[in-house]
């Protein structure tokens, strides 16, 4: 096995990363990923998991929940190891939001000893992890994606939706306002998952007016959104506050809907989780069963990948809290009980661009 | 003048996929994703200078 999780619901950092350590024991750790549930002083679980593992690179983030082999957590470390016959290379940066992101890139090239922009796809992956609370994951995926084909995937961090403080971490230090890059050279091949559990309904919504930069829409349609919307699903305003989660919108491309989920109803206009622009045609969507197509989606890459030796899941807080309100939590962690799987509960999912109620995952063979 | 914003966003899409199908479909997302949907871009599209603003970023990056 060159892909081992472990986790830990002792409460304290250092006797949940003691638990992690005394797991992995055995384990000739080069690489670690962590999610550590908000509970967790940052600095001490950042600082513990770099200490327990003094040979390998180490990041992660806080969370709104844990996923681990088999189960959904909460108040939690969980953690996914890597030796070196399953990532071949890696390299973790850390970006100041507030900065230009070149000075990242030019690290990965120095280290890689390739311009990013002539990195193969199928050679290299990215992994992202975001400060939940910025509302700037939309820029960042849009210059990362300017400057290279190689697929950077991952999540918005969390912090059990108390919606205060989201952290990052990498190699000892945790980080706010800031997102965690990590670039590696996986020894097997690899794939992505990108699943969310809708159908398309004929209703189209324009955007009309908006800023994006504040996430909000101001007209669909030449109409205020909040009556708009609320016209496409044939109700009131206040019923249609109740079916944000059941029927968010979605920029559709080649069937496969791109998810923006609404937050809040603000005036007459709509706030969301995700930036939309002017212009764009977006399509309302309503919710299907999770299970069937989280399985059907595993399924697939299974199949295509010949095995799965380990699952990255970054999975959207709006599926987690769904999933529990309809008491299907223990069902969604059984269907990562075979593999070993790491994961959290996000606030809000990457891959090609920032989106919502979605679960991206990487699936390493 | 029209057809500008059709021939660079060819112009994207081959030099960064070359003939790689699934990474054509990959840069047509990121596209969709910027607010520019390559499907409605014809050569007789009026050419949008705002658009054309965008598509020389990315040209840049290359």
């Amino acid at each position: 096995m060159n892909i081992k999780t472990a986790f830990s619901v002792k409460p304290e950092p250092q006797e949940a990363v003691a638990d992690i350590q005394s797991q992995l024991k055995d384990f000739d750790t080069r690489l670690i990923i962590f999610f550590a549930s908000s509970s967790f002083s940052p600095d001490l679980i950042a600082l513990g998991m770099e200490e327990a593992f003094p040979c390998a690179e180490t990041f992660g983030c806080s969370t709104a929940g844990e996923i681990v082999t088999g189960k959904m957590l909460t108040k939690s470390v969980v953690a996914m190891a890597f030796n070196k016959k399953s990532i071949k290379k890696a390299k973790v940066e850390v970006m100041d939001l507030d900065k230009e992101s070149k000075r990242v890139f030019n690290s990965f090239q120095r280290h890689f000893n390739k311009p990013m922009a002539k990195m193969s796809p199928k050679k290299y992956l990215g992994i992202i992890l975001v400060d939940g609370l910025c509302c700037k994951e939309e820029l960042i995926m849009d210059k990362i994606g300017d400057l290279t084909n190689v697929t950077f995937i991952g999540g918005s961090a969390g912090d059990d939706l108390k919606f205060e403080k989201t952290h990052v971490y990498a190699n000892g230090k945790s980080y706010s306002n800031a997102a965690v890059l990590a670039l590696l050279e996986p020894a097997t091949e690899f794939s992505f998952i990108k699943t969310q559990s809708f159908c398309q309904l004929p209703k189209k919504l324009e955007v009309t007016k908006a800023n994006e930069f504040t996430r909000e829409v101001f007209e669909f349609n030449g109409k205020p959104a909040a009556i708009a919307y609320a016209e496409a699903l044939g109700v009131s305003i206040e019923e249609a506050k109740k079916r944000f989660m059941h029927n968010p919108i979605g920029l559709v491309f080649e069937d496969e809907p791109f998810v923006r989920s609404p937050q809040q109803v603000k005036g007459d206009g709509m706030v969301f989780y995700c930036s939309v622009k002017e212009g764009m045609e977006l399509s309302l969507l309503e919710s299907t069963d999770i299970i069937a197509s989280t399985k059907k989606s595993l399924d697939e890459a299974e199949a295509a990948l010949g095995g799965i030796s380990g699952i990255v899941n970054f999975n959207c807080i709006l599926r987690t809290l769904e999933l529990g309100q309809k008491g299907l939590s223990d069902s969604y962690g059984k269907l990562f009980d075979k593999t070993p799987t790491v994961g959290f509960s996000t606030y809000g999912e990457q891959y090609i661009g920032h989106i919502n109620q979605t679960a991206t995952m990487i699936v390493f063979k | 003048m029209a057809g500008k914003i059709k021939q660079m966003i060819d112009t994207i899409i081959s030099q960064r996929a070359k003939d790689n199908a699934m990474l054509a479909g990959v840069i047509k997302t990121k596209l969709m994703l910027k607010g520019i949907d390559p499907g409605k871009f014809t050569p007789q599209s009026p050419d949008d200078p705002a658009v054309i603003g965008k598509l020389e970023i990315l040209m840049k990056e290359l």
